[in-house]
């Protein structure tokens, strides 16, 4: 499903490269994590994927269903798509939760050329996905993300990847800030979702995430690159003995 | 520093006169008779050893200056000023050309050392030697010496008075003069254009981080005396200088007017940090005498990545109208303004700055600190403007006032114009007084208030005072308690 | 003042004075109002429009953005528009000429035109200073409107609508309206063009408001694309009233909106909120005056810009605390989106404070629409021009949405935001 093929990519402004060849294939069903040091490039990984003007990309590919998505703007790769919970959801004053939610399903549904939701479909869905992830319908009428707690930002995003019925997702350190409580309600949300033809890729520092979402494969992110790959326990490895063996043993 | 250290213990042993620099010298001086005509300018010239160009320059301003008016925006209230009743050049009798140290009377060095300013560099040197300071001394109109002129050279910073290095570096001067504040700027840059008198200057060559902080101390002694100084400092590409300025003037029944012109000029990676403590006289308990401190200070940064910053604590002054500027021309380049102004009894204040963007990815920095006690008006004027091409200009603003008593008057003015979308700019204000709370507080633990008052009021200025050197920041402090006396109660 | 006389009068200047010699013996009015008038257009000819040199006209030359000024032409009627809000009552001026069909219980309205005829109008006919430049013309060419006193404790279920509909031409209208004590109501001053064809619009409104009374004045400005309209609102508040204007601006060539205050009783109250959508080639100046001349007084100010293409923002905002006016509760904030390169937005917020005793402060920001939130928008699929589009309605419906007791108001003016959007974004 994602095949990022030897990627270099850096900081428009500065030109500071972040990215320095990056090789790494998700398959359809699968659940990946991507874990790694403080600015290892981690969350720089998950704005590339999402298409951040910030970020340019000079040299490899990234594929999704075999297509390039380089010259595709952010909406696009959403429409098609790849979603990204973010680490720091924004706010946006003035702008409802509800109506966010409904312009960006029918948004989506228009490039895929389907028809837009009606009203009552619509409530219907995010009534239901609101009470799988206990979200109070009041949350929902307040602007988008303004004054939620660092808990309730998180189950909005989770909230929004479930209405969204994307392919790939990509979580951004979605467990930092949370309690264990939160963090099970957010755990279980990705579950739900876990199915053959979707794809997860999980960014995170610590393995504690890991225990509530099981990943099928584990990837070591060092200095803009993938330096190990293994299965879950390269998790439990990390967790036990840190970082600073694997990167020894990788240089 | 031994300079400062006696400073702050002069500041200590006062308690009932309030300004502690009112005292006057006898010194003999050689003044040019009252008024101001082109012969006063013919004769300033001479005085000076000008070359001729210079003296063409200062009738040309004279003539212009005869067709402007004086402008009556700020808001400051003054009576009409008699411009043929001031001496428009005094100079101490001993002086007829720069001297070293030996030869400078011995009365002047006297002025100097009550003032806290070390002109001996022996003395300076025998102090704590951590940070040296060559000061640039002037007194009325002339610059009486400036010392660690051989160090700086060896260096190739050029710091000696203006009239100086008109004789000794003219191409320098005559390149850079009245490129930042033109001969017809405003009404007082102009008056200064015809008849400045002397002033430093400063020139830091190419890559040259200047070894020391570079000081003038301008002083107004004789009676009726205008002093026109100006400033000139260049900072070549990637060359770094910080500069301080202070001034003081004896106690006074009448009004003394000051009219400076400071031009700042960075070149390509080039800083200048400018620092004022000005504290003029600022006139009786009942508004009579004081200074008039109308100034025109303007950098350009004129290079790309040059960056000019303004630290100024304005404590003194009758009436004060000053608005230290940036020009940010080159791309990348950088403005700030960091200024406390205090004032007390019937002094009238209208300070700022203004940052007007012109180059891509300029930025700007402006934190205005106001404290108006007894009657004074005490008003921040400022202007930000983003041009059609400055693209991602950005400024941010933070201008608080203070108010101690209920008969005084705090104001702000900013003028806030973007001709760019990319531009990006945040301005904030708030007026307030000293809160209850913390006043109680400081009090319940033994503080008496006027003391608590300067505690607080000195936490309110703490992000300015950060800004100046070392040397100055706890002298700045002193003087804003000093300045407050009398201010409660 | 020989230098004056010598100013060569531009055409804009001789078409207005024009404009009064053309109709004097016409207008209504003799004696006090006639000297008064005779005073203001002979102040306009010898000291001209305000020029940027006047420190209150520094952003609005008005001398040289005021080109010309169309002849006032009594035929130009227009026909009376539904009103905005529906269920309002509608008083309406069409050019220059009241309407007094359904004026509604409690309130006692009167034609303008009459007080002029018999004089009573004189003394509001004075300027606020020498700089009053819209009182001045107004003041000397004013024909009509409508004088309003609301009842003692009053109250109304239904907006009042003040309905000024132009074709063309020139109008010059006046609304001297009194609230009595305890009184309650929603006034709606809605000023219309229902032609392309040019109009010069100048509008005074005098609004005081008795003690305790609770008024909502909203000033809808939608006039036509060449249309000059000078507005103005004097407003003066009396112990514990509380006053919101709205002001919303969606159209018009050059518009300068005065709103001059007094918060003259403890307790009194004033929240602005002002909303400019420009675009085009307009200029467009909200110029605001408050006076908090006694203690214990509190005012909120919050402006939001919005300009497309070559259109230039103005906003001067002036506080001032008298002395003795302790426990001023003051705020006031300017916020631009600027959208263009060839946009421009001036802005000079003031605060002007003789008491110690109080909390004042002014923000103001200028930014273009914030990249991270259009990230975030992008990347849930919204399309960028739907995304924008959603920042910049969301930018201005905060502050609409502070009406929320009436829900078929808000409805009305996010109606007239976002059939402006559609047209401009």
């Amino acid at each position: 499903m994602l095949e990022i093929k030897n990627l270099h990519a850096r900081i428009a402004e500065d030109g500071t490269e972040i990215i320095r060849g990056l090789d790494l294939t998700v398959k359809a069903g699968e659940v990946a994590a991507i874990m790694g040091p403080n600015g290892s490039g981690k969350s720089t990984l998950s704005y590339i994927l999402s298409g951040r003007e910030d970020y340019e990309v000079t040299e490899g590919d990234i594929l999704y269903n075999g297509e390039s998505i380089l010259e595709l703007d952010p909406s696009e790769r959403a429409a098609k798509g790849i979603f990204l919970a973010f680490q720091y959801p924004v706010e946006i004053p003035g702008v409802a939760t509800m109506q966010f939610l409904k312009v960006a399903m029918n948004e989506q549904r228009k490039y895929r050329g389907e028809d837009e939701l009606t009203t009552p479909e619509f409530m219907r869905r995010v009534k239901e996905a609101a009470a799988e992830l206990k979200i109070a319908p009041e949350m929902l009428r307040r602007p988008l993300n303004v004054g939620f707690s660092g808990g309730e930002k998180k189950r909005a995003e989770i909230l929004q990847m479930a209405l969204l019925e994307p392919k790939l997702c990509v979580l951004d350190e979605t467990d930092s800030g949370l309690d264990i409580d939160a963090l099970k309600v957010v755990a279980d949300g990705v579950n739900a979702l876990r199915s053959p033809d979707r794809a997860v890729v999980v960014i995170t520092h610590y393995q504690r995430l890991l225990d509530y979402i099981v990943p099928d494969t584990v990837h070591v992110l060092y200095k803009g690159q993938i330096i190990k790959s293994g299965d879950k326990t390269l998790a439990h490895e990390l967790e036990a003995k840190g970082y600073a063996d694997i990167i020894e043993a990788a240089a | 520093m031994p300079a400062v250290q006696e400073t702050i213990d002069q500041v200590r042993q006062i308690d009932v006169d309030q300004y502690k620099y009112g005292f006057e010298t006898k010194i003999e001086m050689d003044k040019a008779p009252k008024g101001l005509n082109e012969d006063i300018i013919r004769l300033i010239s001479s005085k000076k050893n000008e070359p001729e160009w210079m003296l063409e320059w200062r009738l040309q301003a004279y003539r212009r200056w005869l067709t402007m008016e004086e402008p009556s925006w700020a808001r400051v209230r003054y009576p009409k000023i008699d411009f043929n009743d001031i001496h428009y050049y005094a100079a101490p009798k001993s002086m007829s050309g720069p001297k070293s140290l030996d030869e400078v009377d011995p009365e002047l060095l006297k002025v100097y050392e009550k003032l806290g300013i070390p002109l001996r560099e022996q003395e300076i040197l025998a102090g704590v030697e951590k940070s040296k300071i060559a000061v640039d001394a002037v007194f009325d109109s002339v610059s009486v010496v400036t010392t660690f002129k051989e160090e700086l050279k060896k260096a190739g910073v050029i710091f000696m008075s203006i009239s100086e290095a008109m004789r000794e570096h003219p191409d320098l001067v005559r390149k850079y003069l009245g490129t930042v504040v033109p001969q017809s700027d405003n009404f007082y840059a102009t008056l200064n254009s015809a008849v400045f008198t002397d002033g430093s200057f400063v020139y830091v060559p190419k890559g040259v981080r200047c070894p020391m902080e570079l000081s003038t101390y301008f002083r107004i002694n004789e009676k009726n005396t205008g002093q026109f100084e100006r400033t000139l400092i260049i900072a070549d590409e990637g060359a770094y200088v910080s500069y301080l300025e202070g001034c003081t003037a004896p106690q006074r029944d009448e009004n003394q007017l000051h009219a400076a012109v400071v031009e700042l000029i960075a070149l390509d990676d080039a800083e200048i940090k400018y620092s004022t403590v000005q504290n003029w006289y600022p006139g009786d308990k009942h508004g009579k005498g004081g200074v008039y401190n109308f100034v025109t200070k303007r950098g350009d940064c004129r290079g790309k990545n040059s960056k000019i910053s303004w630290t100024q604590v304005e404590t003194g002054s009758a009436i004060t109208w000053k608005y230290p500027s940036c020009i940010l021309r080159g791309d990348g380049s950088r403005g700030e303004f960091y200024s406390i102004a205090v004032s007390n009894g019937h002094q009238q204040v209208d300070s700022g700055t203004k940052m007007i963007h012109l180059g891509k990815n300029t930025s700007s920095r402006i934190i205005s600190k106001g404290i108006a006690a007894g009657v004074s008006d005490n008003t921040y004027r400022g202007q930000v403007s983003a041009h059609r091409k400055a693209e991602n200009a950005r400024n941010f603003t933070q201008c608080d006032s203070l108010l101690i008593g209920d008969k005084c008057g705090a104001h702000t003015v900013p003028y806030i114009e973007a001709k760019n979308s990319t531009a990006q700019f945040e301005h904030e204000a708030t007026t307030s007084k000293i809160s209850e709370d913390q006043l109680f507080y400081c009090l319940q633990r033994g503080i008496p208030e006027e003391a608590a008052i300067a505690l607080i009021v000195n936490g309110f200025v703490k992000e300015v005072i950060q800004e100046l050197p070392m040397e100055f920041a706890v002298e700045a402090q002193k003087l804003i308690g000093i300045s407050l006396e009398g201010s409660v109660g | 003042m020989n230098m004056q006389q010598a100013i060569k009068m531009t055409a804009a200047e001789t078409a207005l004075v024009d404009a009064y010699g053309a109709q004097i013996g016409d207008l209504p009015g003799d004696g006090a109002v006639l000297s008064l008038r005779d005073t203001l257009v002979h102040e306009l000819r010898t000291a001209g429009l305000p020029t940027r040199r006047i420190e209150s006209w520094h952003y609005t030359d008005l001398r040289t953005l005021l080109r010309d000024v169309p002849a006032a032409d009594p035929s130009a009627f227009a026909d009376r528009v539904e009103a905005i809000v529906p269920g309002s009552s509608v008083l309406s001026v069409r050019n220059g000429q009241a309407d007094l069909k359904s004026v509604p219980e409690g309130i006692k309205a009167r034609s303008y035109t009459d007080s002029l005829v018999d004089g009573s109008a004189a003394a509001g006919l004075a300027i606020l200073g020498a700089d009053d430049a819209i009182g001045r013309i107004n003041g000397g060419l004013v024909r009509g409107g409508l004088e309003i006193a609301i009842a003692e404790g009053a109250e109304f279920a239904a907006p009042i609508e003040i309905q000024v509909v132009q074709s063309h031409g020139q109008a010059h209208t006046r609304f001297p309206v009194s609230f009595g004590a305890g009184s309650k109501a929603t006034v709606i001053e809605r000023h219309v063009s229902t032609s392309a064809e040019a109009s010069f619009v100048s509008t005074v409104s005098d609004v005081t408001l008795g003690e305790g009374a609770d008024v909502i004045w909203i000033v809808v400005q939608q006039q036509g694309p060449a249309d000059t309209h000078l507005g103005q609102i004097r407003f003066d508040l009396a112990k514990d009233a509380k006053l919101h204007i709205f002001v919303i601006n969606a159209g018009g060539k050059l518009v300068r909106q005065e709103l001059h205050g007094r918060a003259s009783g403890e307790g009194a109250d004033l929240t602005l909120r002002g909303i400019n959508l420009l675009g085009g080639e307009s200029h467009t100046d909200v110029t605001f005056t408050l006076t908090h001349a006694v203690p214990h007084t509190t005012s909120s100010e919050i402006i939001r810009n919005v300009i497309f293409d070559r259109a230039r923002g103005v906003f001067q905002g002036k506080i001032l605390v008298a002395k003795d006016a302790q426990k001023t509760d003051a705020k006031m904030a300017c916020n631009t989106l600027l959208l263009s390169d060839e946009a421009d937005m001036s802005a000079k917020p003031e605060l002007e404070i003789f008491a110690d005793d109080v909390q004042c402060g002014h923000g103001a920001t200028v930014a273009d629409i914030d990249h991270t939130q259009l990230f975030y928008m992008l990347a849930r699929g919204i399309p960028e021009k739907k995304a924008r589009a959603m920042l910049v309605n969301a930018f201005v419906a905060e502050i609409v949405e502070e009406l929320e007791d009436d829900e078929a108001l808000v409805e009305a003016l996010e109606g007239v935001i976002s059939a402006w959007l559609e047209k401009h974004a």
